[in-house]
């Protein structure tokens, strides 16, 4: 009986992975052919892969796009998981009327279209000279409602007891969240962290209209540089493209078991 | 002073103290948010009120949002959206639930490879998942190949030709793309219950039907509310699948009023005013939505 | 060091803010403060020079979108340019046009010109709109002594705004009809047959071809109105009379093309596939026997070399029962801009008007690599254009395709031309589905009229 709904679980969770898996599966093959082939429908690895490398690293500058978006996403994703574990912890653990008041406002930042927002925003960000910087990527999605309210609610999981005991034991409140939260919560960072990562990697709209220097360029700008002109050429699309996929997948597939396997142990 | 009032002067000083290190804690956050997104929304806001061609605007008090009534295209796109919150959102959040709760087994083999395969979809870039889906719903397509095989239709159907079938392939586009996103939230969230409840449970007897809607779905409650106000903000601002998919459509009947608020702005004469009142009304929806959740999923126990 | 710089630069924005909304000036202080401690993580907010317009007497910035046609276009005109002006330097940032549209809305309408460069290029459909909308963001530069009467009139009058000249003419998108020559010999036609036709004998023909060999002759884009423009233009037709007013409904030649569709669908003679790649696709995959389009296709279809020697161009059908009804049209195509944001217009002029508008022996330089047509009158003359090219059976498709551009009726595109093409495209889809073309065309001109009431 075990065994039936055992290998049942396995042929769900197979056919669910491979339709998962299936475009990605097609990205690949198809950076292997040329452009001619793609659009035939080839379904077979072809030989144009080298080709296609060449033809796109003549094309673009992928290792500037590749360097731009690895700094943006990795100090965005530090910067984000810092200040919104501590306002999530915060919202949670010392809640009261006020507080929770506030967080239901801070949820209405995402409730607007960013296309709304945008030009007030260039505005704020051409006058203070931040057009093309670091600084500029990042300042408006280092605080998201929707990493505040992942901690707060992960946080809603946190035993108060251990709270009070490090506090008779002389903790201060931050030592509390970072020695005794911090550690515990692991599970909530690292599915954060992918998350996090994930999007400002795919950020689009916002670095397009605030960078405007070739050397500023990242991953997802490139590609679309790739699909733009009367001929595109598919093999070298699709490389782009996986080449852009790819460090997304990295840090999920290294990352899956801290969030997904926790640590057992640390909370009892 | 006698020795109980010195107590309690301490407890409340010890209480003061949590409250405002609690705000200091939330301050960064906070602040962040109010200059990134609040002025922004401001301006928005008063933007809403004007109307004009480019940059020549003029105060048009509620014009803006009477207008909103009148306009055919984004009442369709309202509907649409409506469409796609209330058919996508449950059963891609059921289905997350389920997959992570089975992915949760312990003595299940090749966790990873299935996790990280079921996450790919969210990874996958829209231009390569775009062309994939078009053409396996294409007339001579994958899909109706298989139809036809099967017997259930005489010729191909040009699914994205019509109004139906083609909101149905969004709505799976959207399930195949965003359940695996969501399915890591409630992985981790499955972290903080105690494996051996299961395990008691297990030995109880307990269908894994009951355990699943009498501890699983309990016990991810927060969770479950995070997840389910995302996907509504998020279904509520469609933008990328409606433009890449169908590009809104046959004659509209697949476009979202993200899509439409976009074409006002960069694709039109811009008319930002207008787009502005309309983000707003969304804003107004997408709030009403999210406090009646919270209403509904968010006490403490 | 590193904590000081970032409290600053978050102070800065944060007053520039609140000045703007109004709010007191004393919260910026303590709030700023406090923020100290979070923004340490976020690293080093670099000063990254900002590539906009140049401020060198010397260097021009150019936005602009392919590297195989018009950034190459740019890069040769600038090697040209330096054989006169050795310390000339061009910045090219490749752009595509997408975001060239966002960009220059989103700086236009914050009033905040200075992240344009000088020169840009915009789709010749979005001229108009984008001079209308923001004529603050654009240099008239009629008087620049470029000789603008050295362009064709319909490819002019897309930049060209209340008289005033706004741009230089670059690309041409003059209309081609492209056969499978294979496919119609086994129905016993030649390229010949489908030359100076109407459509009624291209449907015609077209049927008996999908009679003989299952092959349909066009395929387009379904909700894309192009093949639309493309036929109403050919008559001279346009969606917007002379003050703009919108001319869907009661437009003799709208309706004839809208007909002429609908019979085009219902015989089978044209196939509608989903989206641009699929179309691609359908001529790459010998799917249909021809295609029509602005000549930029040319490109797309030379990249199935197996096709070589199988295809010819000719013009494209015309109207029958409207008056100045040509075998001619125009499907796209771009013109150059110079910003007003560029300090140094003189040299902007004087590049664009010894390169793209004063040397064949430019056009002559770019044509053989990037296919890049003139729409510059003297280059038709240039022998480079009267070779004849071995995919097109040794046919002399460049200079063919310049007598064309030659020939192609002015249209007025309007400045709300993206809602009407739209508002088309919506009837098109109904049209085709069976709904009737009279008031699905009312419909249509009541959502352009409302979106036009602002």
């Amino acid at each position: 009986m075990i065994k039936i709904k055992r290998s049942f679980q396995y042929v769900v969770l197979t056919v669910v992975s491979f339709v998962s898996v299936f475009p990605l599966l097609w990205m690949v093959i198809s950076a292997t052919n040329t452009s001619l082939d793609v659009t035939r429908g080839a379904m077979l690895p072809g030989k144009a892969l080298i080709e296609n490398f060449q033809k796109l690293i003549g094309a673009q500058n992928v290792s500037q796009a590749m360097m731009n978006s690895f700094k943006y996403a990795i100090l965005l994703t530090f910067a984000s998981l810092c200040i919104c574990s501590l306002a999530g912890y915060g919202f949670e653990i010392f809640h009261d009327k006020g507080k929770d008041v506030v967080m239901g406002v801070i949820l209405l930042a995402m409730m607007v279209p960013f296309a709304a927002t945008m030009i007030p925003l260039f505005q704020m960000f051409s006058k203070a000279g931040l057009l093309n910087t670091t600084a500029g990527f990042m300042l408006p999605t280092i605080s998201t409602p929707f990493l505040i309210m992942l901690f707060r609610q992960s946080a809603r999981s946190f035993p108060h007891d251990i709270i009070e005991a490090a506090r008779i034991d002389g903790l201060n409140e931050f030592q509390i969240f970072y020695k005794m939260f911090f550690p515990t919560m692991r599970s909530t960072y690292a599915a954060a962290m992918t998350i996090t990562f994930m999007n400002a990697w795919n950020n689009y709209l916002w670095p397009k209209v605030i960078m405007t220097d070739q050397k500023s360029i990242t991953m997802p700008m490139l590609v679309a540089n790739l699909t733009e002109g009367y001929v595109t050429d598919y093999g070298v699309l699709m490389l782009g493209v996986l080449l852009c996929t790819i460090p997304t997948i990295i840090i999920f597939f290294v990352l899956q078991k801290s969030f997904a396997e926790g640590i057992t142990g640390a909370v009892k | 002073m006698s020795r109980a009032n010195k107590t309690t002067s301490q407890k409340l000083t010890l209480s003061k103290k949590q409250n405002i290190s609690g705000w200091f804690f939330l301050m960064p956050a906070t602040f962040l948010i109010a200059i990134m997104s609040f002025i922004p929304m401001f301006r928005a806001l008063l933007l809403s009120f004007k109307t004009g061609v480019g940059n020549n605007l003029k105060w048009a008090g509620i014009f803006n949002y009477q207008r909103l009534g009148q306009d055919t295209v984004f009442i369709q796109a309202l509907k649409n959206n409506f469409i796609y919150l209330l058919i996508q959102v449950p059963i891609m959040l059921l289905l997350a639930l389920v997959l992570a709760s089975m992915l949760n087994n312990k003595h299940l083999r090749f966790k990873g490879l299935f996790r990280t395969a079921i996450f790919l979809p969210c990874a996958t870039s829209l231009v390569s998942y775009a062309i994939i889906f078009r053409s396996l719903f294409a007339v001579d397509g994958l899909v109706n190949l298989i139809l036809i095989r099967l017997g259930f239709l005489e010729v191909g159907y040009n699914f994205l030709a019509h109004p139906n079938s083609a909101r149905m392939v969004i709505i799976l586009a959207l399930i195949w793309r965003w359940t695996g996103y969501n399915m890591v939230f409630y992985l981790a969230g499955l972290q903080n219950i105690e494996y051996s409840v299961y395990e008691a449970a297990m030995i109880d007897g307990a269908s894994p039907f009951k355990t699943f809607f009498k501890i699983t779905v309990p016990l991810l409650k927060p969770t479950i509310l995070l997840t389910a106000i995302m996907s509504t903000n998020g279904t509520l601002q469609l933008f990328d699948e409606s433009v890449n998919l169908t590009n809104g459509g046959p004659a509209n009947a697949t476009i979202t009023m993200s899509h439409y608020i976009y074409n006002l702005s960069f694709k039109y004469v811009p008319n930002f005013g207008y787009a502005a009142a309309m983000s707003y009304l969304i804003l107004i929806l997408v709030a009403v939505l999210a406090f009646v959740q919270m209403k509904v999923g968010d006490k403490r126990d | 060091m590193k904590r000081k710089s970032i409290a600053l630069l978050l102070a800065a924005v944060l007053s520039l803010s609140l000045m703007g909304c109004g709010a007191k000036q004393e919260a910026a202080q303590p709030a700023a403060e406090e923020t100290t401690e979070a923004a340490t993580d976020e690293a080093s907010a670099e000063e990254a020079p900002a590539a906009e317009a140049s401020a060198d007497s010397n260097t021009l910035t150019v936005w602009c979108w392919d590297p195989a046609f018009n950034i190459y276009a740019m890069e040769q005109a600038a090697e040209v340019y330096k054989e006169k002006n050795p310390d000339f330097v061009l910045n090219v940032v490749e752009t595509p046009w997408a975001d060239i549209q966002t960009k220059l809305t989103t700086a236009a309408t914050s009033s905040d010109l200075s992240s344009l460069p000088d020169i840009m290029l915009l789709q010749d459909n979005a001229f108009q709109k984008n001079v209308i909308s923001y004529p603050d963001a654009f240099t008239d530069i009629s008087g620049s002594g470029i000789a603008f009467d050295q362009f064709g009139g319909a490819k002019l009058a897309y930049s060209t705004v209340d008289g005033k000249n706004y741009g230089v003419p670059f690309d041409n998108g003059a209309v081609i009809s492209c056969v499978r020559t294979d496919v119609l010999e086994k129905a016993g036609y030649t390229v010949d047959d489908f030359t100076d036709i109407t459509w009624s004998k291209y449907i015609e023909i077209g049927k008996d071809v999908l009679a003989k060999t299952g092959t349909p002759m066009l395929s387009m884009q379904a909700g894309e109105t192009d093949l639309i423009m493309m036929m109403l233009q050919s008559a001279g037709g346009s969606l917007f009379d002379a003050e703009g007013n919108p001319t869907i409904v009661n437009n003799a030649v709208l309706a004839e093309v809208m007909g002429v569709y609908q019979e085009l669908i219902k015989s089978g003679v044209l196939i509608e596939v989903n989206d641009w790649d699929q179309y691609i696709g359908t001529l790459t995959n010998s799917t249909v026997a021809g295609t029509i389009n602005g000549c930029w296709i040319l490109a797309s279809i030379q990249t199935a070399a197996d096709q070589s020697g199988k295809w010819a161009i000719t013009n494209m059908p015309k109207l029958e029962t409207v008056d100045g009804a040509t075998n001619y049209s125009n499907n796209g195509g771009s013109s150059w801009v110079v910003t007003s944001n560029c300090k140094n217009v003189d040299l902007a002029t004087d590049f664009l008007g010894s390169t793209f508008a004063g040397s064949v022996e430019f056009y002559e330089k770019i044509l053989p690599s990037s296919g890049a047509l003139a729409t510059y009158l003297p280059a038709a003359d240039s022998a480079v254009y009267g070779e004849p090219q071995a995919f097109f059976n040794d046919q002399t498709i460049y200079a063919l395709i310049t007598e064309f551009a030659g020939k192609v009726p002015s249209n007025n595109t309007g400045v709300y031309y993206y809602e009407a093409r739209d508002a088309v495209a919506t009837a098109l889809t109904n049209v085709v589905n069976g709904a009737d073309i009279t008031s699905e065309l009312q419909a249509a001109e009541d959502t352009v009229k409302f979106q036009m009431g602002q």
